[in-house]
């Protein structure tokens, strides 16, 4: 494990699911439920940037910007149009918003695939200044993009929670819904900003990523899972919690292909996700409540 | 004196009457849209073809059916479960000489132990965590199909079956069609009456008070366990099926796709029977695979009308048409006692 280089790819596929366990970490400290539409987003905005960059020769910031656009437009019609009406009819049931989620994951691939169509769309890079050489490795503009932003995204959302008044609410609303509506507070409406701060981390995740590896219309459902894990394996107790699942999840990712060959990384999150559901499925940070 | 025993003898011996029979109606509605479809079908291959996947899609929506709408839990294995089966019709029909037959015999008690090994595993889990590590399970299946060449044959898989032998008889390829959907008619009545059963209301009981049950002396975790290896060998059957009547078996015959597809089916045709996952399968073959000008479109239609049919029709189409049906018998009523 001292091939630097891999360290970097370890580090980048970490930020990548990191941001999208942050996302899923909004939207379940903030509605109490988890989305697994966030890789279809994510999906969505690094696919939807590369379609119209090679499809109409749009400026790449421009590009990204519709794409941004047009995820946070799905995120606020997974919560007004499904999540809000299933819950309300179903009640407390778990089992009705799970299927109506993996419903909206399904739809947003298959229209995706049916806008974009089906080949593997090189993702584009925002920025384009020369490779750094850093310590002997040689880190691409995307890697150092992502790995900034990540960072940064961290720092802001933690500042928001903790100091802004929607970041109270959001707080609010996550440990009682009961209450919180009780108190008067728009619960709704802060379940939407939830949402769409989700589909925002996810859309930019998912189009800082693209370039590493490309993105597919059918790219959602794994990086769905694997945001799922990182946020379950970081625990819910602090802002940074999902980064530390994220990087944890990235070194599984990187590293037993390169040890032990192929399609090994699939048995390893198998192998993660049954320890940690069964011994600690409320992750490795956890918010102690004096008693 | 003879009219006080009269109503005695009547109840301690009633007279049979078939409309009494649990289940019967949505078997007679069965058989009758089965023979429909059967006649349609005739010798057309390309239409064989259709039934066949349909009878796939039914048989995997109605191994789902059990834990998933009547125990109230989401595992999404079921590509596994269906591979199984499927590997095993191809295994047993290219790597020995035994019956074929013995491949629907095999291939569901593997999967079925399979799947208690993962509910053991999992039998803490519900919900979001249950569907994840099942989705897992599913791709890390696939991987394993992939890497274990010298089990699966690889990424190439297993072609060339022999054709099944009864005794004997070597069934048409239309006489196999006609018997994979008598199979499909003959679970969904069974799942029917397994529903109205003691065991099945105790499940769905399960599904919504757990602990109520629990309290009552049930072994939840027992009846969970049950259920799943209930529908993975079912679901193991509707594999060994298609892979028969496809040639081949590869580890991209069963994807999630079929899974989520699955999932919907029962929505689609209502979750309030066995039949509505069935007629669920025949809808979705038709969108996805039989109209050629919104082939492309017609999984998107499919997802798209599920959502649709979650927000307006949450019991689904035999739902709906029994609504319908109940609204038309009681109008001509309404009129005579009312008018």
């Amino acid at each position: 494990m001292t091939d630097l280089q891999l360290w970097l790819s370890a580090m980048e596929m970490g930020c990548f699911f990191g941001m999208l366990a942050l996302a899923y970490y909004l939207v379940q400290v903030g509605a109490g439920f988890f989305n697994f539409a966030i890789g279809p987003y994510a999906m969505m905005g690094g696919l939807c940037t590369s379609w119209l960059v090679i499809e109409y020769d749009l400026g790449v910031w421009p590009a990204a910007g519709i794409a941004v656009a047009v995820t946070l437009l799905l995120a606020a019609g997974t919560e007004l149009g499904v999540v809000r009406p299933v819950q309300r009819r179903s009640g407390g049931g778990e089992l009705p918003a799970l299927v109506a989620v993996a419903a909206v994951l399904f739809t947003i691939q298959q229209i995706a695939g049916y806008l974009f169509g089906h080949p593997t769309l090189p993702g584009q890079s925002l920025a384009t200044f020369d490779p750094l050489p850093i310590g002997g490795i040689v880190v691409q503009p995307s890697s150092l993009l992502l790995i900034v932003v990540t960072v940064l995204t961290f720092g802001v959302t933690a500042v928001w929670i903790r100091a802004t008044r929607t970041g109270r609410l959001l707080r609010a609303v996550g440990d009682s819904k009961q209450a919180a509506s009780l108190l008067g507070l728009p619960v709704n409406r802060i379940r939407l900003v939830a949402f769409l701060a989700a589909g925002f981390l996810a859309a930019v995740a998912g189009l800082l990523f693209a370039p590493k590896a490309g993105v597919h219309s059918l790219s959602g459902l794994h990086w769905s899972l694997s945001g799922f894990l990182a946020v379950v394996i970081g625990g819910t107790g602090s802002v940074w919690a999902p980064l530390f699942g994220g990087m944890l999840l990235g070194l599984v990712e990187v590293f037993l292909p390169y040890y032990f060959g192929g399609q090994s990384h699939v048995y390893g999150m198998l192998l993660i996700a049954l320890l940690f559901f069964a011994f600690r499925p409320q992750g490795l940070f956890v918010r102690t409540v004096r008693a | 004196m003879t009219d006080v025993s009269a109503p005695h003898a009547a109840a301690a011996r009633p007279r049979w009457d078939i409309r009494q029979v649990p289940g019967i109606g949505g078997l007679g509605l069965g058989i009758a849209a089965a023979v429909l479809i059967l006649t349609w079908v005739g010798s057309d291959g390309y239409r064989q073809t259709l039934v066949t996947a349909s009878v796939t899609y039914a048989l995997i929506a109605l191994g789902m059916y059990v834990p998933y709408l009547m125990a109230g839990s989401l595992s999404m294995a079921y590509s596994a479960y269906a591979g199984i089966g499927g590997y095993a019709v191809g295994l047993i029909s290219t790597r020995t000489d035994l019956p074929l037959l013995l491949a629907w015999i095999a291939g569901p008690i593997v999967a079925a132990v399979i799947a208690v090994l993962l509910g053991l595993a999992t039998r803490r889990l519900s919900g979001f965590f249950l569907a994840a590590v099942t989705l897992l399970f599913g791709m890390a299946f696939t991987a394993f199909l992939i890497d274990g060449e010298r089990l699966t044959g690889g990424s190439g898989g297993v072609g060339n079956l022999r054709p099944l032998r009864l005794f004997g008889w070597m069934p048409s390829h239309y006489q196999v069609v006609v018997g994979s959907v008598i199979v499909v008619c003959v679970v969904a009545f069974l799942l029917d009456r397994l529903r109205l059963s003691p065991w099945g209301v105790i499940v769905r009981t399960m599904r919504d008070a757990p602990r109520a049950v629990e309290a009552a002396g049930v072994r939840v975790p027992m009846m969970n366990l049950v259920a799943l290896a209930l529908g993975a060998a079912i679901a193991a059957v509707g594999g060994g099926l298609f892979a028969y009547s496809a040639g081949s078996i590869t580890p991209d015959t069963f994807t999630l796709n079929i899974v989520f597809l699955a999932i919907f089916m029962p929505l689609i045709g209502g979750s309030g029977t066995p039949w509505g996952a069935v007629a669920g399968a025949v809808l979705a073959v038709e969108l996805t695979l039989n109209f050629p000008a919104i082939q492309a479109s017609g999984t998107l239609l499919l997802a798209l009308g599920v959502l649709v049919i979650m927000l307006v029709a949450p019991k689904g189409v035999i739902g709906y048409a029994d609504k319908l049906r109940r609204r038309a018998m009681t109008l001509p009523r309404r009129r005579r006692t009312g008018g």
